[in-house]
């Protein structure tokens, strides 16, 4: 992506939450972007993800520019992608582990056998092979997250983006998770995670600072 | 996506809020009812209605004083009822005037709600008694069962001959007792019973066979002389049926003794204007079924907008959660439309069918035959649709048109 830019107007007054951010992510690439609150991270992985647009800039994904895509195939792209993992882990309360894990797959119109034995495998991958009918409610926070991976994974994404993955759980199953990050980087995704806690950002390979909006520095570890 | 993901899908979130969806499906299924009601009684009606009267013949028309059905103010009540009777003498002068020129003439006075009595069995007092001539069979499709018809013996000397209806005999006469010239009483008179008719059915919603024929002179002479009669006219074919009317309006004339500048005071009756000043009834309920109904499934309509639009904003995280894996606009916008559709589909179907049965069971009471009217349960299906589409697209569109990164924000 070069110069890329998200402004939001706040009254009289221009936010400048991304300001000329130049980045290039690389297959198999394992990054952590950090920062302090406000700094622009969330905004920055919104629009990696397509969730979301650039009010000014290049961002091109395999080859397409996502910047003058319309709803639908920013929809598409997401889904054939993009794997996200967020903090509040976003699974649907009232299907059981299976369903959620298959749903982007449902979108991608597979088949129902198909779906099933995928979502399946993803799940075994994760270490949950025997939770697959437990609703999200009967889960520890661990393995829901553990599920919403999964979930990301399903569909064979070009990028896993996690935004702050382990900022809902303690020490011990942040670790737990990071440990699934690292095998998943090791099979060949690329995983792009925010956080700001140093000693989550020291599981990757490179640490993308941001500040105000800007990059203040990108290096390899 | 699947069409059957989307059915699971709109299920699924209608069943967990089930009290909500009741309540809004109860909305739509009473407009729906209401309709569907009211339509299935007036089709059962009609039918009867038209087979009823068509059962009178073909070539047949009346001559009476009133219309069959007055509408409007009382001016035109009055009009009717400032008329002179049809006398038995006009009558008979109408008939010399006709006469060659037609194929029958029958002359009746109807007077309803009569007590009969045989033995000790006494009917409930809502026996016809009808006053006519060796004519009145067959010029109202009556066969003969058992004994005879009206002689034009017993009409000259005004003989307290009767012949009686299915239903009448059936009452007094049960388990196969015959009644061939036994004496019964009608409102205190004694009458010989010299035959029965065979059995006619319900027309009108009203049974046809429960009256009894006496000549219409001993009406004349012991019940009413100030009787108006309807003359009934047959026609000698088809092709003479206007003309017919055209000779009959004349001759009536001429019997009544108007002049020129006056107009007729004497209404003809025809099958066709019988089912077209019923169809007038009919058009005003419809009409008024039918605004209610409007009014019904507009509110059922808002309803269902109402509780769309609430199920958007309280699961908006969902959509959002949906559209960040990849749900594209189009398929959340049918997801809702979906949930729409099926409440007011689920509610027009028990609408359709609450309301088939409760115009059936009226109908039922009224002696009608039971009837599935297909048209009123299309349309009324087709409006449900329309109208859950119509309320539901706004907040399908609302959902389908969210921000995924607002929606998912944390609250
Ligand atoms: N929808 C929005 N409207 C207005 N300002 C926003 C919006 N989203 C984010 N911002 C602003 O953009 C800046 C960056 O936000 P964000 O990317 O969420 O930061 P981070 O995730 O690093 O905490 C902040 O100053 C925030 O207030
Ligand atoms: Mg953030």
């Amino acid at each position: 992506m070069q110069s890329l830019c998200k402004f939001y107007e706040m009254g009289d007054q221009v936010v400048k939450a991304l300001d000329s951010i130049d980045l290039d992510f690389g297959l198999n690439d394992y990054a952590a972007i950090m920062g302090p609150s406000g700094s622009g991270k969330s905004t920055l992985m919104n629009i990696i993800g397509c969730l979301d647009t650039p009010t000014s800039g290049i961002y091109e994904l395999n080859g397409q520019q996502v910047a003058e895509m319309d709803d639908d195939e920013l929809a598409r792209i997401r889904n054939r992608e993009i794997g996200f993992v967020f903090q509040t882990f976003n699974l649907l309360p009232r299907l059981n582990c299976l369903r959620n894990v298959e749903l982007p797959l449902i979108y991608a119109g597979v088949s129902p056998e198909e779906r099933e034995a995928r979502a399946r495998e993803a799940l075994q991958r994760v270490g949950l092979g025997d939770r697959i009918t437990h609703k999200p409610a009967e889960l520890s926070g661990g393995q829901i997250q553990r599920v919403a991976i999964a979930r990301a994974l399903i569909n064979k994404p070009s990028i896993i983006l996690a935004d702050e993955p382990t900022g809902n759980l303690d020490t011990a199953t942040s670790h737990e998770i990071m440990k699934i990050f690292g095998e998943l980087s090791e099979a060949g995704n690329t995983i792009i995670l925010i956080t700001h806690e140093e000693d989550i950002a020291r599981y990757t390979r490179r640490i993308i600072r941001l500040r105000d909006g800007k990059i203040e520095s990108d290096k390899p570890q | 996506m699947l069409l059957r993901e989307t059915v699971i899908q709109a299920i699924t979130s209608l069943t967990v809020n089930k009290l909500r969806s009741w309540l809004t499906i109860m909305g739509v299924a009473v407009g729906v009812f209401s309709i569907i009601a009211v339509m299935t009684a007036l089709d059962a009606i009609d039918k009867s209605v038209e087979s009823g009267l068509t059962s009178l013949g073909a070539n047949t028309f009346q001559i009476q004083k009133d219309p069959a059905m007055v509408f409007g103010s009382g001016h035109s009540r009055n009009f009717y009822a400032n008329r002179k009777e049809i006398t038995y003498k006009q009558a008979l002068l109408f008939r010399k005037y006709m006469e060659g020129r037609v194929r029958n003439i029958g002359f009746i006075i109807v007077r309803p709600a009569n007590l009969a009595k045989y033995a000790n069995r006494t009917t409930n007092p809502d026996v016809a008694m009808t006053g006519g001539d060796e004519n009145f069979a067959a010029s109202n499709g009556f066969a003969i069962a058992a004994g005879r018809n009206l002689s034009e013996n017993d009409i000259r000397t005004a003989r307290n001959s009767a012949v009686i209806g299915s239903e009448l005999a059936e009452t007094l006469f049960p388990s196969g007792e015959n009644p061939l010239n036994k004496f019964i009483k009608v409102n205190g008179e004694v009458y010989t019973v010299a035959g029965v008719f065979v059995k006619k059915g319900a027309a009108f919603g009203q049974s046809q066979d429960n009256f009894v024929l006496i000549p219409i002179t001993r009406f004349l002479q012991h019940i009413n002389e100030n009787s108006s009669l309807s003359i009934t006219v047959e026609a000698l074919s088809r092709k003479e049926y206007q003309q017919t009317i055209d000779r009959a309006i004349g001759a009536m004339r001429l019997a009544r003794g108007l002049t020129i500048k006056d107009v007729n005071d004497f209404e003809i009756r025809t099958n066709e204007s019988l089912i077209d000043s019923f169809r007038d009834i009919k058009i005003a309920i419809s009409t008024g079924a039918f605004i209610i109904s409007f009014m019904a499934l507009l509110t059922a309509g808002v309803g269902i907008m109402n509780i769309m639009l609430v199920s958007v904003t309280e699961r908006t995280r969902e959509i959002g959660i949906r559209k960040s894996i990849g749900a594209p606009r189009t398929t959340i916008l049918r997801q809702f439309l979906f949930e729409a559709l099926f409440l007011s589909i689920a509610g027009g179907l028990i609408g359709v069918l609450v309301g088939v049965s409760a115009g059936n069971i009226l109908a039922l009471k009224f002696n009608l035959p039971p009837i599935f009217p297909i048209l009123w349960i299309t349309v009324s299906m087709v409006v449900c649709s329309a109208i859950g589409m119509a309320f539901g697209l706004f907040p399908a569109w609302k959902a389908a048109n969210l921000n995924p990164v607002e929606a998912l924000r944390p609250k």
